[in-house]
């Protein structure tokens, strides 16, 4: 049982953090390049993404997913499961990665940008060549703050019968008094997140040059 | 090689700056041209206005024989990979090694990898870096970060590098290395070097012409001696002000005697003129001050001397010293 819970979390988390870079990484290069100053300033995309951003982030995630029912039956095929719930926590983690993207790529050097654009980079050559690499290690730990925060967002899925280790922990450590369990997947939690934690501060460490 | 005609730029924001006010400027193929001004001044939006970083609002600006704010986007990318530029704060990628910093712009201009890599060894090999081709930029002092940005600028094989205060993070004795670099690499390639700097030691070492920029207009320009030694417009005197010519302590001077501020150009410095006019005139002097000066091409003295004696020999003997093209003040 706890084994199953551990690789429903797992599958749930992982999977909506790789969906959600995929598209919030994107969304958080347009955000940095599109302020005012930047190399594709664009102030109506700008704040219309912002705005958009925003609205997101702040719809509690447990109304987020019951809102979304039937947008994610479109995409799952079904609005119960642990396949379905990838998708709300997808959903609400694409803002989440935007503003930390963009975070990221604003401490990146202006004058490592002017340097590039002196050399004749395009936009395009700047986004891949020197914003993604100048804000690696910042990336890496973004998309580590994502997961781990998918690990506590994952517990609310078993509103929706998505299972996994929180809903392990309040069906059974909880509801049903079950001390033993609760106390078994909270260690499961911690080690789940301090093990993420260290690889993305190993990798991000790795990547670092800067003295 | 450059030419600027009437170049205005205007910075509109909370407070309208009016950092370019009409800048004319002509610079040679082959000199190292240098733009002095206080902060402010607008030297660095001049600079960027060469390459485009800064588009002028108005005036033309012509590189090699193309008038660069008339480009399209697609044209003026081309077009900088024929300038190149260095920095203050270096500007290099931090998560790239030495040599692949250098072999960046070549990357941008789709360089095949075999060429590349001969050309980063080359480079590092001129710019004194070959042993520390795979170093990170944060392992590097302040000079080898502006050998890599130099060797960086100049992948691309351009005519012309601009130096954006290049050496203004740098301590004195690094400054000069990376100075005689510079002028080791105008000469040994040809090329046109444009710098901007609020240090007169950086002018007086390197370049041939300068230009003083002052309120975003070029208040003199001409040869660094001529400039330096005989400065036309109250922007350069306030700019050289203790610098080229030493401030006087005005305790040291005797109400009695007469005190004068003698400047010599190039070849006076090598005449005995004081000892001539002493035993010609029959007047004393005595020497308060002196320095020499070393510029590029030309040395520069400068001299306080307290003269005692009757008066008409006094004055003959300031006759004397205009006669023989040394430039005498008068102070008291």
């Amino acid at each position: 049982m706890l084994w199953q819970a551990t690789l429903e979390t797992l599958t749930m988390v992982s999977a909506a953090t790789i969906m959600a870079t995929l598209v919030g990484l994107p969304l958080g290069i347009l955000l940095a390049t599109t302020e005012r100053g930047h190399i594709l300033e664009q102030a109506l995309i700008n704040r219309v993404l912002g705005a958009v951003v925003n609205i997101g982030r702040s719809i509690p995630f447990i109304i987020l997913m019951v809102a979304i029912i039937p947008f994610t039956r479109k995409i799952a095929g079904t609005s119960i499961g642990t396949t379905a719930a990838i998708v709300p926590l997808t959903v609400a983690a694409i803002p989440f990665v935007a503003r930390l993207t963009e975070g990221a790529l604003k401490e990146v050097d202006a004058g490592v940008i002017e340097a590039a654009e002196s050399m004749g980079a395009s936009p395009p050559e700047i986004i891949t060549k020197v914003l993604i690499p100048e804000a690696l290690p910042a990336l890496i730990l973004a998309i580590t703050l994502t997961a781990v925060n998918l690990i506590g967002y994952s517990a609310m899925a078993g509103a929706i019968g998505g299972g996994g280790l929180g809903d392990l922990a309040i069906r059974f450590g909880y509801q049903r008094f079950r001390g033993d369990i609760m106390l078994q997947t909270v260690i499961i939690l911690v080690v789940l997140v301090q093990g993420i934690q260290m690889l993305g501060d190993k990798l991000a460490q790795r990547l670092y040059h800067r003295s | 090689m450059i030419r600027l005609r009437n170049v205005e730029k205007v910075f509109s924001g909370k407070t309208t700056v009016h950092a370019l006010r009409g800048v004319d400027l002509e610079i040679v193929s082959g000199e190292i041209f240098g733009i002095i001004g206080q902060s402010g001044a607008g030297k660095s939006t001049l600079i960027r206005c060469i390459n485009m970083l800064e588009k002028p609002d108005r005036g033309e600006v012509w590189v090699d024989g193309v008038l660069m704010n008339g480009l399209s986007d697609k044209d003026l990318r081309a077009a900088r990979k024929g300038i190149g530029m260095i920095f203050q704060h270096f500007n290099l990628l931090s998560s790239r090694t030495v040599a692949e910093n250098i072999a960046f712009p070549l990357e941008l201009a789709h360089v095949p990898k075999q060429q590349i890599q001969k050309k980063v060894e080359s480079l590092a090999d001129l710019v004194g870096l070959a042993d520390k081709l795979q170093a990170y930029p944060g392992q590097l002092s302040g000079g080898q970060k502006q050998r890599v940005g130099i060797a960086r600028a100049l992948a691309t094989e351009p005519q012309i590098l601009l130096c954006d205060e290049a050496t203004s993070a740098l301590d004195p004795e690094t400054t000069s290395s990376v100075l005689q670099l510079l002028q080791q690499i105008n000469q040994e390639l040809n090329l046109t070097i444009v710098l901007i700097t609020h240090e007169m030691a950086v002018i007086q070492e390197v370049c041939d012409r300068v230009a003083v920029l002052e309120d975003g207009l070029v208040q003199e320009i001409g040869a660094v001696v001529d400039v330096f030694t005989r400065p036309q417009t109250q922007a350069t005197q306030r700019m050289l002000q203790g610098f080229v010519t030493p401030k006087m302590p005005s305790q040291l001077a005797t109400a009695e005697n007469t005190l004068l501020h003698l400047t010599f150009a190039d070849q006076q410095v090598h005449q005995p003129i004081i000892s001539q006019m002493i035993r010609r005139y029959g007047v004393d002097a005595n020497i308060l001050f002196g320095k020499i000066d070393q510029m590029k091409n030309a040395s520069f003295g400068t001299l306080f001397v307290e003269l005692s004696g009757p008066q008409p020999q006094i004055e003959e003997a300031v006759d004397f010293l205009r006669k023989n093209q040394v430039e005498v003040e008068v102070l008291s």
